[in-house]
């Protein structure tokens, strides 16, 4: 599996969020994208997962474009962000049976909820109102309801955002399992110290550009800095 | 998937998180009730009959609470971004608007049944006609409230102005639901024959259809980013 952005342009109005971004991604790879506030690294996820068509370039999976608007394409995708999605008013159980109906992977399937909740460690939750849950319970139940169609490309956006210690291991955990699978996964993080750590590939977005893109050193925290304030190549 | 199994599953949702949280059906009906109780006062029964203005004030009635009712269909997708969610499964932006019609719709008719109970008793009107006769105009008449107000309750979300956009965009569109429903509900209450009526259900199965059609076809450009 490899993901590919060509020449990736994205406005918001007059406001250029993404000035012609390429990037790749391949199976058993953790990718982060990191940068300052406002570089348009959520934005370049939205663009990679379908959610906003780009206004110039293109997405490619394994060599062929895809589109938010392919519902194939939305199939194979799955999404983690620092908003959890779910609903409040409703059971786990309830949110995970809904969301498995929508992506059409046995909605009643009891032992896929079972396993699902079992694998981020929120089984005993299952009949809980998502109302009454703490905010590192519902991010563990959020990366349950990613995961219950098997997604070959994992999004991530700010996924750690409010996480206690032991819930982010545990995230961590499941994000390596995941790229044990052979899935992509695609994180967007502000906490450059855990991409590290967590990333075989780290890209720096600085100004809608790609300021860095290369392999993730542990302790390149530093170096990778640098990249944060120095002016991207290419026109301004 | 079928579609129309993704729209049963999305409106029964809507519905369950409704009915949980209560808060916008407590509204409505307080709204339906507080406004039948001031029309009652408001009314100089002296000078006109409670049954010659009920048809017209029910069926503001209706508009006025089911606006204010569709303002905040989009609150629970809202409020920790389940919508974006929703949008990023395979389903079909026709069967989402479909989905959200019907639930829209049920509490329609919720309110459409508490509406007539309600303004009849405090106009003083005797209900004439049968009820199976001003069944079938408000049928076709709250579809087309219910699809366009869910329709135009989305594309307010996308708006600065918000839920307060939501009537300017609605209410000018509405006027032929409003004048075709309020025209054949009278009709029926001072007990004219159905041949009477008939042409006008039409027009408000055609705006219904109509309304349901469009907004289908044109969902996707007011969520797909």
């Amino acid at each position: 599996m490899t993901l590919e952005g060509r020449g990736i342009v994205c406005n918001y109005g007059p406001v250029r969020a993404l000035a012609g971004v390429d990037l790749h991604a391949s199976g058993r790879e953790i990718l982060a994208i990191v940068g300052p506030n406002g570089a348009g690294k959520t934005t370049l996820l939205k663009v990679l997962s379908g959610e906003r068509a780009p206004d110039r370039g293109e997405v490619r999976a394994n060599g062929s474009v895809v589109s938010g608007k392919d519902p194939a394409w939305r199939a194979r995708v799955g999404l983690v962000s620092h908003r959890t999605g779910l609903y409040e008013k409703l059971t786990v159980k309830e949110n995970l049976r809904f969301f498995a109906a929508m992506h059409g992977v046995g909605g009643n399937g009891r032992g896929d909820l079972a396993a699902a909740l079992e694998a981020v460690g929120a089984a005993r939750l299952a009949g809980w109102r998502v109302e009454t849950l703490s905010r590192g319970q519902r991010q563990r139940v959020a990366l349950a309801r990613s995961l219950l169609h098997d997604p070959e490309i994992l999004f991530l956006d700010e996924p750690f955002a409010g996480l206690d210690p032991a819930g982010a291991a545990g995230l961590e955990h499941i994000l390596l399992a995941r790229r044990a699978t052979g899935a992509v996964v695609v994180l967007v993080t502000h906490d450059l110290r855990r991409g590290l750590r967590l990333a075989d590939r780290v890209v720096v977005i600085r100004r809608g550009r790609v300021a860095f893109d290369g392999e993730a050193v542990e302790d390149g925290a530093a170096e990778l800095l640098k990249h944060f304030t120095t002016a991207p190549p290419g026109p301004s | 998937m079928s579609a129309l199994r993704w729209t049963w599953l999305i409106a029964r949702k809507d519905l369950s998180v409704e009915f949980r949280s209560g808060g916008r059906l407590l509204a409505m009906v307080g709204f339906v009730v507080l406004a039948g109780f001031l029309f009652g006062f408001a009314l100089d029964r002296s000078q006109v009959a409670g049954r010659a203005v009920v048809a017209p004030l029910t069926w503001l009635t209706i508009l006025f609470a089911s606006t204010a009712g569709t303002g905040r269909i989009f609150d629970a997708e809202e409020a920790d971004g389940a919508f974006r969610h929703l949008l990023l499964t395979p389903v079909s932006r026709p069967a989402v608007f479909l989905g959200k019609t019907v639930a829209n719709l049920a509490l329609t008719w919720l309110i459409t049944a508490l509406s007539f109970v309600v303004l009849t008793s405090f106009l003083g009107a005797r209900v004439s006609g049968s009820l199976a006769a001003h069944a079938a105009i408000f049928l076709p008449g709250t579809i087309g409230l219910a699809a366009t107000g869910t329709f135009f309750g989305r594309m307010s979300r996308h708006s600065s102005l918000g839920d307060s956009l939501l009537p300017l965009l609605t209410f000018p569109l509405l006027v032929p639901v409003v004048f075709f429903g309020a025209t054949a509900s009278a009709r029926v209450f001072v007990g004219l024959p159905w041949d009477q009526v008939s042409g006008l259900v039409r027009l408000l199965w055609a705006f219904a259809i109509g309304s349901v059609a469009v907004g289908a076809a044109l969902f996707q450009h007011v969520t797909d980013e």
